[in-house]
């Protein structure tokens, strides 16, 4: 694994975003080829994979190997790369709706898995790439062209849902604030095991007027300037029940003693049966016909 | 708007023409971007706008690295681009599709505020009495820009196109 000094621009692609003019996930991609950039790895060393949506589209605008998959099937793919091949930097990208509603089933696992991952998810309480359906977190009240009076349903609270499944990292940015979030994705990426940050990314076309950056800039609160200490897990808890109604950034916990990732406990118990295990060349004796 | 791991008070005036070159930079490309989003969105008025911008970005950053070259020549740079965060680019959620000449203008105008204020808000804090010349220098050239926007929008007729809300839904995706 080398290291070497990168500058933003070297993770930015050729393609060009055809996202609306004003999304917020422009500033999403800025902190992530800002944060690529501190951390180090060149493009060939780091895998992007998304699954479907606006935000999914992420992958293609970064130099790193990039997988634009299958609507809600990112962490899936995620873990098989990053378990064939540990060593590369494995990144997950995509939208609320794709990871928390058509992929949610997939979300527990991979974080009880522990895989070496980063997700950052662009919540924008919205579906925008298929016209502003109701998605997972949308408000309840929340009238959309899927919702003509109003959503009946609770919203998810995602940072308390990745929470209680036990993830080891788990933070909030907004692309209001580029620079905090350059630093939230970046300690996410060193983190050894999976880490969550949930991005208040605005949908600048059926977002609603307080969920926009300028509203953003004025509501959002750092953790950190209320004194939160990000390895209490139980405030963490606290803070992430106020998802939807406040605008806390930040991370919300940080595990202090960080388990074995999935892939490390995998060589590990491959190092120890490998021991007793057959020369390759034998193995098909196994199967052969006694003589 | 925001510098990061940039120490104002021990700033040398090699560090400061790195440093005002790269926001010059950070500002073209930014104008690049919204240039290309307005060519993806078919607003092509305000994406020629912008690509002017590209170019009066260009020149200020061409006139900074060659002032910088003049004196330290090509000596390794001391501020990394990572560093900046909109200090004179416009900010994403600035643009929207279908806006108009009026609306990028005054984005534009927001923008030569935005940096202006940096390097007041700055000039306090440098020790160097180099790099309080240029950055007052900087502080009066963002003048002469603000003055520049200021004319360029007194030259346009009162109604300029239709601005922000668009009956039509993008369509790029």
């Amino acid at each position: 694994m080398e290291t070497q000094a990168y500058a933003p621009k070297d993770f930015k692609s050729d393609l060009k975003p055809i996202w609306c003019p004003g999304c917020g996930d422009f500033g999403v991609l800025q902190a992530i080829y800002r944060a690529l950039a501190a951390i180090g790895r060149p493009p060939h060393e780091i895998a992007f994979v998304s699954g479907i949506g606006c935000s999914s589209r992420i992958p293609g605008y970064t130099t790193a190997y990039g997988f634009n998959s299958v609507h809600g099937r990112a962490l899936p793919i995620a873990q098989g790369i990053k378990l064939a091949n540990p060593d590369l930097l494995v990144l997950c990208a995509g939208g609320d709706g794709d990871g928390f509603s058509i992929g949610g089933g997939h979300l527990p696992h991979a974080v009880r898995r522990n895989a070496d991952l980063t997700y950052i998810v662009m919540d924008n309480q919205v579906y925008g790439l298929t016209k502003g359906q109701l998605s997972p977190t949308s408000s309840r009240g929340r009238k959309t062209v899927t919702s003509a009076y109003g959503s009946l349903e609770q919203p998810i609270n995602p940072l308390l849902q990745v929470l209680s499944y036990g993830a080891g990292f788990v933070a909030q940015g907004t692309p209001a604030d580029t620079p905090g979030l350059t630093m939230l994705i970046e300690e996410a990426i060193r983190y050894p095991g999976f880490a969550f940050v949930n991005v208040q990314s605005p949908c600048v076309t059926y977002g609603e007027e307080h969920q926009q950056m300028r509203a953003q800039k004025a509501m959002m609160q750092p953790l950190a300037s209320l004194g939160h200490d990000p390895a209490d897990f139980l405030k963490a808890l606290e803070w992430a029940t106020r998802y939807g109604r406040e605008l806390h950034t930040g991370v919300f916990y940080r595990n202090p003693e960080p388990p074995p990732s999935y892939e490390q406990q995998v060589r590990e118990r491959q190092a120890l049966l490998s021991r007793n295990a057959l020369p390759r060349e034998r193995i098909l004796e196994l199967f052969a016909p006694h003589a | 708007m925001a510098i990061r791991g940039i120490d104002l008070t021990t700033l040398t005036l090699k560090a400061a023409l790195d440093l005002a070159t790269l926001i010059e930079e950070e500002a073209r490309d930014r104008y690049e971007e919204l240039a290309d989003q307005m060519q993806v969105h078919h607003t092509p008025d305000v994406e020629r706008f912008f690509r002017r911008m590209v170019e009066v970005e260009q020149r200020h950053r061409d006139e900074l690295a060659r002032r910088r070259q003049a004196l330290f020549g090509a000596a390794p740079p001391a501020v990394s681009r990572a560093a900046i965060f909109d200090v004179e680019a416009p900010d994403y959620d600035e643009v929207r599709q279908g806006m108009s000449v009026r609306a990028a203008l005054e984005s534009a105008m927001r923008s030569e505020v935005k940096a202006h204020d940096f390097f007041v808000r700055a000039l306090p804090r440098v020790t160097d009495p180099d790099v309080k010349t240029l950055f007052e220098e900087l502080r009066d050239e963002e003048v002469e820009h603000r003055q520049w926007v200021q004319a360029e929008l007194d030259r346009l007729p009162a109604a300029s196109g239709p601005d922000g809300d668009v009956s039509d839904e993008p369509v790029a995706q």
